[in-house]
């Protein structure tokens, strides 16, 4: 589950980054992207650790690339710090939200397939 | 069902073609460790991109380093990707570290797609990315020593992550050979166990 532990992480970078990047008063567009990617990322990741959700942490690829895209074409070239650290922010997520909750087993289909079948053997005997 | 550990074959299994398990942490730990380096480099000439640093430090080129780093190359690629392109090769290189440390040690099989990616983000990018730095010195007319070290780290995790690669790409194969079905094939792919990918992977 560290790619989760990770994603948590990076939700409280991003609930920051409006302090930190100090986002002017105005910006409200800028303050909510970040407020609000932050608080889905955080919550999709917190959520895939009950398994009935375990898959929630793929819909933060649509949070991944509201980021880049955001942070793209919010603002013509060049960028403003606050929409790099968004690209940046958005590129990371794009990479932990695809590593699966219990990346270093087996994925439950083929754990599933091998107890199946080491069942069977033993019922044959 | 319960599921215990004895159910699960061997994750130590040598994969073929080779004598040796390619998806064994052996293997793949020294892949992750390079990549973090280069992702440390590269990471520390993006501050200086970013202007967080003053200063970038050059044992042999000196100066040089400076000017590959805001060269009219480097800017031109900032303006398409509106982030430095150190910070893309440092974001790169966290690619090949975090998929590297994904999965199990028998991920050939179990998990395909990830080592397919993981050797997307090592291979073509490793190689493109040790291209263009040469080019920086043919091009720029000036080198750059950290971005030569991560040019030549890229090009040792080619030699080191390709076997595993090819273990998932022939495991595909034979897959395909057996059941002759895309969707087979697709569920594969994306780990979904199946009699046919079993009887195959070590065969």
């Amino acid at each position: 589950m560290w790619a989760r532990v990770i994603e948590v992480m990076l939700g409280c970078w991003l609930a920051i980054s409006p302090f930190i990047f100090r986002h002017s008063e105005e910006d409200r567009v800028l303050w909510f992207s970040d407020l609000f990617a932050a608080m889905v990322v955080i919550i999709l990741a917190l959520v895939s650790f009950w398994p009935p959700l375990r898959f929630a942490h793929v819909a933060n690829l649509v949070i991944a690339l509201w980021l880049i895209g955001f942070g793209f074409w919010a603002s013509p070239y060049p960028s403003p710090p606050a929409l790099q650290n968004d690209i940046v922010v958005g590129l990371l997520l794009l990479m932990f939200a695809i590593i699966p909750n219990q990346a270093t087993r087996p994925p439950r289909s083929w754990r599933v397939f091998y107890a199946r079948k080491s069942n069977n053997v033993t019922a044959a005997v | 069902m319960s599921e215990t550990q004895a159910d699960i074959p061997d994750l130590n299994a040598n994969a073929p073609p080779w004598k040796h398990n390619p998806s064994s942490w052996r293997q793949r730990i020294p892949i992750c460790v390079l990549a973090g380096i280069a992702f440390l480099i590269a990471s520390y000439m993006a501050l200086y991109q970013w202007r967080l640093i003053g200063d970038v430090w050059d044992p042999i080129f000196g100066e040089q380093t400076r000017h590959v780093l805001d060269s009219d190359v480097s800017e031109n690629m900032r303006r398409w990707f509106r982030i430095p392109d150190a910070a893309l090769g440092a974001l790169a290189y966290l690619g090949d570290l975090i998929f590297g440390l994904a999965g199990s040690t028998r991920r050939w099989q179990y998990r395909p797609w990830l080592v397919l990616l993981f050797g997307l983000d090592v291979i073509p990018l490793g190689i493109v990315s040790a291209v263009l730095v040469v080019m920086q010195g043919t091009v720029v007319g000036a080198w750059c020593f950290l971005c030569l070290v991560t040019a030549v780290i890229s090009l040792i995790l080619v030699a080191l992550a390709y076997d595993e690669v090819w273990s998932t790409l022939l495991y595909l194969k034979r897959v395909w050979r057996k059941t002759r079905s895309r969707r087979a094939l697709w569920n594969v792919f994306w780990g979904r166990a199946s009699r046919a990918a079993d009887e195959v992977a070590l065969a």
